[in-house]
């Protein structure tokens, strides 16, 4: 782990789970579906946190305590990493590398990122897709058979490209799930379609009843973090997620 | 082929000025943190977006909480407009779980600029999935002739 970025373990932390990611991005997908995780699976705790000196000097205060911004929650079969702040570009690859290196040697079989992908006149769509895209050949075709929709060219910007690039480099399987969204605004639908694929994909059941029922209430909630959000997904050009590439081979 | 409008020196200074006011406005906006809601208005501003395309301008807005009929744009001059949506319940900071402000929100409440020239007598809106869209078509002023 790299000396800058610590991640401290306050309970034992299974081996052999499935590791996810919600991280702040385009339509706070990630964020909006782990904090559902964290309240609908069973014994969910904080089992780690990280502590950097690379991260702003902020701390989140819940019930009067402080709490790192990044934390891991977890159970038997899951660990679940979430930030509560937008990560800036210029420390976020030693924040992925310092998680996924922790994962590796927690032996996690798989990881896998949950995000959106912006999809313009997002509002007059009714049912959003959702993609996949893996760290190896293997993985996609596993998720490909399940059904899911590959994402097939173009680019990838923020966390989950940076896990599906370092899981591809040390040979850990890795996914990124993303389901069509808003760019600029919370977009819990969403949340709530990249957890019905998460439930094809691993089997970990999840009842999105509650977080559809809540959607007005998060989109409120969550406009502060969007705005913040939005700031470093500027910084970080997101928008060339919009770009067409140009392959040479 | 276009026939370009003559401009005066006027026309010229009052559009460096305006230029001006309008890069200030987004030095402001852009630099002086302030929270999202205030107390003595009892409003939460909405987070807002704006796209130009050739022929409109696209201003949407995020109202959770509102309804079509409870929603009202109105222009404050010719590229400004006021955004305000009452909400169908009041929030408060508790609900929240916050204890240190006090204070109740019933409506979400923004002014935003349109960076290019518009018709906004021609302003159509419509509010879908608690996302309110403004269009307002561009007005082309002066076109560069291709020689």
């Amino acid at each position: 782990m790299s000396e800058e970025v610590k991640i401290t373990e306050k309970k034992e932390v299974p081996s052999g789970a499935i590791m996810l990611f919600g991280f702040p991005d385009v339509g706070l997908v990630g964020v909006i579906a782990a904090s559902h995780l964290i309240s609908e699976l069973e014994n969910m705790e904080e089992v780690a946190y990280m502590d950097s000196k690379l991260l702003p000097p902020l701390i989140v205060l819940h019930e009067g305590l402080p709490h790192s911004p990044i934390r891991i929650f977890g159970n038997h079969d899951v660990l679940l990493a979430v930030s509560e702040t937008a990560i800036s570009a210029d420390i976020i690859y030693s924040i992925m590398y310092a998680l996924i290196d922790w994962g590796k040697s927690k032996t996690v079989k798989m990881m896998i990122s949950l995000s959106g992908i912006p999809i313009q006149d997002r509002q007059d769509i009714q049912e959003l897709k959702v993609f996949a895209a893996a760290s190896s050949p293997e993985t996609l075709k596993t998720v490909q058979e399940k059904g899911v929709e590959i994402l097939r060219e173009g680019y990838m910007v923020g966390p989950q490209a940076i896990m599906l690039q370092r899981c591809a480099n040390i040979g850990l399987p890795a996914l990124t799930l993303l389901a069509q969204c808003f760019f600029n605004y919370p977009d819990p639908e969403a949340a709530a379609e990249v957890l019905k694929e998460l439930t094809k994909i691993t089997g970990i059941k999840v009842d999105v009843s509650q977080l559809l029922e809540k959607g007005e209430e998060i989109r409120l909630r969550a406009r502060d973090v969007m705005k913040r959000t939005q700031q470093e997904l500027s910084k970080m050009k997101k928008t060339r997620e919009y770009d067409i590439p140009l392959y040479v081979s | 082929m276009a026939i370009r409008r003559k401009r005066s020196i006027f026309d010229i200074i009052d559009e460096y000025f305006e230029g001006l006011e309008e890069w200030a406005e987004r030095f402001r906006e852009t630099l002086i943190e302030r929270p999202s809601w205030n107390q003595k208005t009892c409003t939460i501003e909405p987070l807002r977006d704006i796209m130009v395309t050739p022929t409109e301008v696209i201003v949407t807005v995020d109202l959770p909480y509102t309804e079509e009929n409870m929603i009202q744009v109105k222009p404050l001059d010719k590229d400004t407009l006021e955004i305000t949506g009452r909400m169908k319940r009041k929030i408060r900071f508790d609900d929240f779980g916050i204890t240190q402000y006090k204070g109740e929100f019933q409506t979400l409440h923004c002014h935003t600029r349109v960076p290019v020239p518009v018709y906004m007598e021609k302003m159509e809106v419509r509010f879908k999935k608690g996302i309110l869209e403004i269009h307002l078509p561009r007005k082309h002023e002066y076109e560069i002739p291709i020689e």
